[in-house]
């Protein structure tokens, strides 16, 4: 009985979503809206960086795949847990972990999600990993991976725009397809980012983040 | 009297040159625009501030102040922090 609650408060401690595409901490005052449409939905964050290491937003994600399509929504709190800022890279770990409410087939139940999104960039190269959890109470629990790999075709300069040729894996044993790969291209300019992409499992993928 | 006017021109001219302050801080963690944009919107808040320049090929950061008005290290120091980067040296030019 001991074990299962503890095993409870584990899942309701680490239990996400959010498929943090860049960042999930911007800067202090600063508010970034980041929209994601890909084969495991659409999700939608607005984060507003209070300190350094903090970060207070909504998240909100329709599930898609199968039967599932669960809406969750609710608030999150995102933290930056260690960084290494180098002459040529910068590395980063961060969590993301929100509790709201999860709606499928017209019931609502409570329901926790967390994650961990480490990453590290240069110039030139840009990789990533990130472990999600999710729990939405006696409806819907998962564990999902993602991991991107990316270069920079050129060299841009802070006035310039930006570009980087990605490939996207992602581990999620609750869904029919188990690992889709998808090849996606990424555009930045200053405050906005777009990237688009065409999975394995024959799914268009389009992200935007704004940061104002 | 067009002199006098020339010269007083040429006065102001000169102290407000003078005034005006380049700081250039020399930044690591500078790697991706997206995110050094950070940089620069957190700069052009500050009310002394004219203009900021951000190189990713050197990973300096160009801080121009207005006219009679200048940021001291600390406050640099702790704005590139709040950004999301370190600052390994500070140098100033009049
Ligand atoms: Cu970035």
């Amino acid at each position: 009985m001991r074990i299962y609650a503890l095993a409870l408060l584990l899942i309701t401690l680490l239990a996400v979503a959010e498929e943090a595409v860049a960042k999930p901490i911007s800067y202090v005052g600063g508010t970034m809206v980041m929209q994601e449409n890909d084969e495991t939905g659409n999700t939608l964050s607005v984060d507003y960086t209070v300190t350094p290491n903090y970060a207070v937003g909504f998240f909100a994600k329709q599930e898609e795949g199968g039967s599932k399509n669960m809406l969750t929504v609710g608030p999150q709190l995102n933290t930056l847990v260690k960084r290494w800022n180098l002459p040529v890279g910068q590395g980063n770990i961060f969590n993301m972990t929100g509790i709201g409410e999860s709606t499928l087939d017209g019931k609502t139940r409570p329901s926790a999600w967390t994650g961990m999104l480490a990453d590290y960039e240069t110039r030139r190269i840009f990789t990533s990993y990130e472990l999600r959890l999710m729990d939405a109470q006696n409806m819907d629990s998962y564990v999902r991976q993602r991991a991107r790999a990316g270069v920079a075709p050129y060299l841009a300069n802070y006035d310039d725009l930006n570009t980087f040729l990605m490939l996207q894996v992602d581990d999620h044993p609750d869904k029919d397809h188990t690992i889709v790969v998808t090849p996606l291209v990424r555009f930045f300019y200053h405050t906005a980012l777009a990237e688009a992409g065409y999975s394995s499992d024959h799914q268009a993928m389009f992200n935007w983040i704004l940061q104002f | 009297m067009r002199k006098l006017l020339m010269t007083a021109m040429l006065l102001i001219a000169m102290t407000s040159a003078a005034q005006a302050e380049t700081i250039i801080a020399s930044v690591n963690g500078l790697v991706c625009a997206f995110c050094a944009t950070s940089i620069e919107k957190t700069f052009k808040k500050q009310p002394a501030v004219d203009q900021v320049k951000v190189d990713l090929d050197t990973k300096l950061v160009t801080i121009s102040t207005k006219d009679g008005q200048t940021i001291d290290d600390k406050t640099i120091t702790s704005l590139i922090t709040d950004a999301g980067y370190s600052v390994t040296n500070i140098k100033r030019q009049k």
